[in-house]
């Protein structure tokens, strides 16, 4: 294995993912101020926020999608994206560099981003193949169990284009999986479903949460995430401006911001008509949980 | 003035007819072949090289798809002896065609690739791919069926231009049939029937062009 | 070898030869459009074999290379007694092939306007000619702009054919000059500089009045 040329100490492999004091400008906007963010072994945090907020930032900034521009990002340990030239001045890593630190990253999109002109099967093998070089057969193999996993084996020879959005969704997951991460991002994973699809895929991923995987998620789904979440994380004008257990975070907010923030998604998706009280004897649906 | 309509002079000259439409066919596809091999490798050039090899290359495509095709082979067929380049009619015709033609090229494969969603590279990028695997395996097959009808188009056009390959001698369809017309002074004839044959030409390319774009573009979504 | 002096010395005799280059190509253009406006509605009318008359008409000019058009044009007028100077006959060529180009593009901005927007003209109570006019033609003009210039480019290289009937644009003075000269290379070069600058002021003057149009 290649030493890495960027030496930071082992210790820090405590965290996952340690972000510290992210920083990223886009012209003379600021679109991530100063965020940190440790994530340990088998934990889910949450990200929520408004829409412009930065929380899609701030999740692809730690796939690298994004470069960020100030602070550090560590992937198990390792700097992500930048290396000490020789004077000791931080440079963009050559691509193989960062290929390395977040080869145990996966990430699954809004936009699912299947390959059209493949096959599920075709789409969860191909990194096999590319990337870690393994033969068609055992590929193809390790893939069909991937997709057992999500739920989709039957639809293994379909193009996407034959596959409901919710089936997509779970094929990327099943994507990213085969490639056995260490860490999952999600950004906003059911977002562009439509509303009788988002069960199924919150499903999987309630599964692999179970299932101890280290998990990243931006999402609107606050019944999910309040359910699932370890932590939760709520961005605002690119600044952490509320963390903690999602009992912290939704039952008891004191941040005004935060408060507006849920209040208006309550006035959205609550569904008794009026915000007078309820009828005696009827018990106002509790949370958004129950549409999982 | 008494209409006159001779067809035998077109049945008797039918062995030279066919030559020459033959040539035409050769020319042409000589220079697609020619136009979209080059044409490939400055889109694959562009996305690869730095500043000055891609300035290059739009100075190239600028000055190809700027100035007219004749001048173009005026340049080369009679300009060419001039710097050293004596070429037969013929091979001037493919190699003039091929140039032109690779601008047009150039334009289509870079738009192609472009065109291929942001998010499939991300995704591919993201599961380790290197940036010759991200475009061998998922610019590639996706923008090949999306530029299907552009290509289709330019190869059309292509088969236009051979006539004016006429004018530098090149002995295609053109050239072959107008020649009868002097000699015979039956140029209403002629004519006429080029305009039949190109009709046909065309006609059964974008039939072809339309046949490959329904094959291919199943598997395309968003 | 190359000569500048030689290229310099043919681009006086190249740049008064490019009016009747412009010259063409404008009249291509004018009178082009004002065919395609005929023939774009042919397309688009009800009437079955009018639509096909003006499919017919789109298919011919577009389907058989514009050298073939124009020498048919140089020997078919004079065929059936109309003699008219070669620039005249040149120009109906071009004009009439443009014009089939020119409907393609009218077509596809007519049938790109949005139906709803119609309709909700409709419903506001606005007339049939004035829904036509105030919605569907500024908008097809707009959206079909790009291609305008596009096809003015395209005339400019394409008109160069007219020398092959002799007229004396330039491209035929090129030829003569580089009969008289013996240099033929640099006369083309000189020539195909003459038509990068005309193209290029073109796609300039174009991507003006685009930019304008947009705000408006």
């Amino acid at each position: 294995m290649k030493k890495p040329i960027n030496g930071n100490t082992p210790a820090q492999a405590e965290y996952i993912v340690d972000a510290r004091h992210v920083g990223k400008h886009f012209g003379t906007l600021k679109v991530l101020d100063d965020v940190s963010l440790a994530v340990r072994k088998s934990e889910v945090t949450c990200i929520i926020g408004p829409s412009g907020s930065g929380k899609s930032t701030l999740l692809r900034s730690l796939a690298f999608l994004e470069e960020y521009g100030e602070g550090e990002i560590f992937i198990e340990g390792e700097l992500l994206g930048y290396v000490m030239d020789r004077s000791g001045k931080r440079v963009r890593a050559p691509q193989a560099e960062i290929n390395r630190v977040r080869r145990n990253v996966g990430m699954v999109f809004q936009q699912f981003n299947l390959w059209p002109h493949m096959t599920a099967m075709e789409n969860v093998a191909e990194a096999l193949i590319r990337v870690r070089k393994l033969p068609k057969a055992e590929a193809h193999k390790r893939a069909l169990a991937m997709l057992d996993k999500v739920g989709l084996a039957d639809r293994a020879n379909n193009h996407p284009a034959r596959l409901s959005g919710g089936q997509q969704q779970r094929v990327a997951i099943a994507r990213a999986l085969a490639m056995e991460p260490h860490i999952m991002l999600f950004d906003e994973p059911t977002s562009a479903l439509d509303p009788e699809l988002v069960g199924e895929v919150l499903q999987v991923m309630k599964d692999l949460a179970n299932d101890g995987m280290t998990m990243v998620i931006v999402t609107h789904e606050m019944g999910f995430a309040a359910q699932v979440a370890d932590t939760v994380v709520f961005i605002d004008h690119g600044k952490i401006a509320a963390h903690g257990s999602p009992e912290d975070v939704f039952h008891n907010a004191q941040q005004p911001r935060l408060r507006q923030f849920l209040q208006n998604y309550l006035d959205r998706n609550a569904f008794w008509a009026r915000r007078e009280e309820p009828a005696p004897g009827v018990v106002p649906v509790a949370t958004e949980s129950s549409r999982i | 003035m008494a209409l006159h309509f001779d067809a035998s002079v077109l049945t008797g000259s039918l062995p030279a007819l066919a030559e020459g439409f033959a040539t035409t066919i050769a020319v042409w596809m000589g220079g697609v072949l020619i136009g979209m091999a080059i044409g490939f490798a400055i889109a694959l050039l562009q996305i690869f090289c730095g500043k000055w090899v891609r300035g290059f290359l739009r100075a190239y495509i600028e000055i190809f798809r700027g100035t007219p095709f004749l001048v173009q082979l005026f340049v080369l067929y009679y300009g060419g002896p001039s710097f050293g380049l004596s070429l037969e009619p013929l091979t001037a015709g493919i190699v003039g065609l091929g140039l032109y033609g690779s601008a047009y090229f150039a334009e289509a494969f870079r738009s192609g690739f472009t065109s291929v969603p942001r998010g499939h590279i991300e995704a591919a990028e993201c599961l380790g791919f290197t940036r010759l695997q991200v475009i061998m395996r998922v610019q590639l097959p996706q923008m090949l069926v999306i530029i299907v009808p552009a290509l289709t188009n330019l190869i059309i056009v292509l088969s236009k231009e051979t006539a004016v390959l006429s004018v530098v001698t090149v002995p295609e369809l053109t050239f072959v049939l107008t020649g009868i017309g002097s000699e015979k002074f039956a140029f209403v004839e002629t004519l006429l029937a080029l305009c039949v044959c190109y009709l046909v030409l065309v006609e059964v390319a974008s039939r072809a062009g339309q046949w490959v774009e329904l094959r291919v573009g199943r598997f395309l979504t968003r | 070898m190359f000569s500048l002096h030689a290229l310099l010395d043919a681009l006086p005799l190249l740049i008064k030869a490019a009016q009747a280059t412009v010259l063409i190509s404008l009249v291509g253009l004018v009178v082009g459009f004002v065919v395609a406006i005929g023939v774009c509605s042919a397309r688009l009318s009800k009437n079955v074999f009018v639509s096909k008359l003006g499919g017919a008409y789109v298919g011919f000019f577009r389907g058989v290379p514009l050298l073939v058009q124009l020498l048919l044009t140089y020997y078919f007028l004079p065929f059936i007694g109309i003699n008219v100077p070669p620039l005249v006959a040149a120009a109906a060529a071009v004009s009439l092939c443009e014009a089939a180009y020119l409907a393609e593009i009218l077509r596809g901005g007519f049938i790109g306007i949005p139906h709803g927007q119609l309709e909700a003209a409709q419903l506001l109570g606005l007339s049939r000619v004035h829904a036509v006019l105030r919605i569907q033609v500024p908008q097809a003009l707009r959206m079909t702009l790009p291609s305008l210039v596009n096809e003015m480019v395209m005339l400019v290289k394409a008109s160069s054919l007219i020398s092959v009937v002799g007229v004396a644009d330039v491209t035929r003075t090129a030829q003569n000059i580089a009969a008289s000269t013996y240099r033929p290379l640099e006369a083309y070069v000189a020539a195909g500089l003459v038509y990068l600058v005309i193209n290029g002021a073109l796609s300039l003057a174009g991507h003006r009045a685009e930019r304008r149009l947009a705000q408006g």
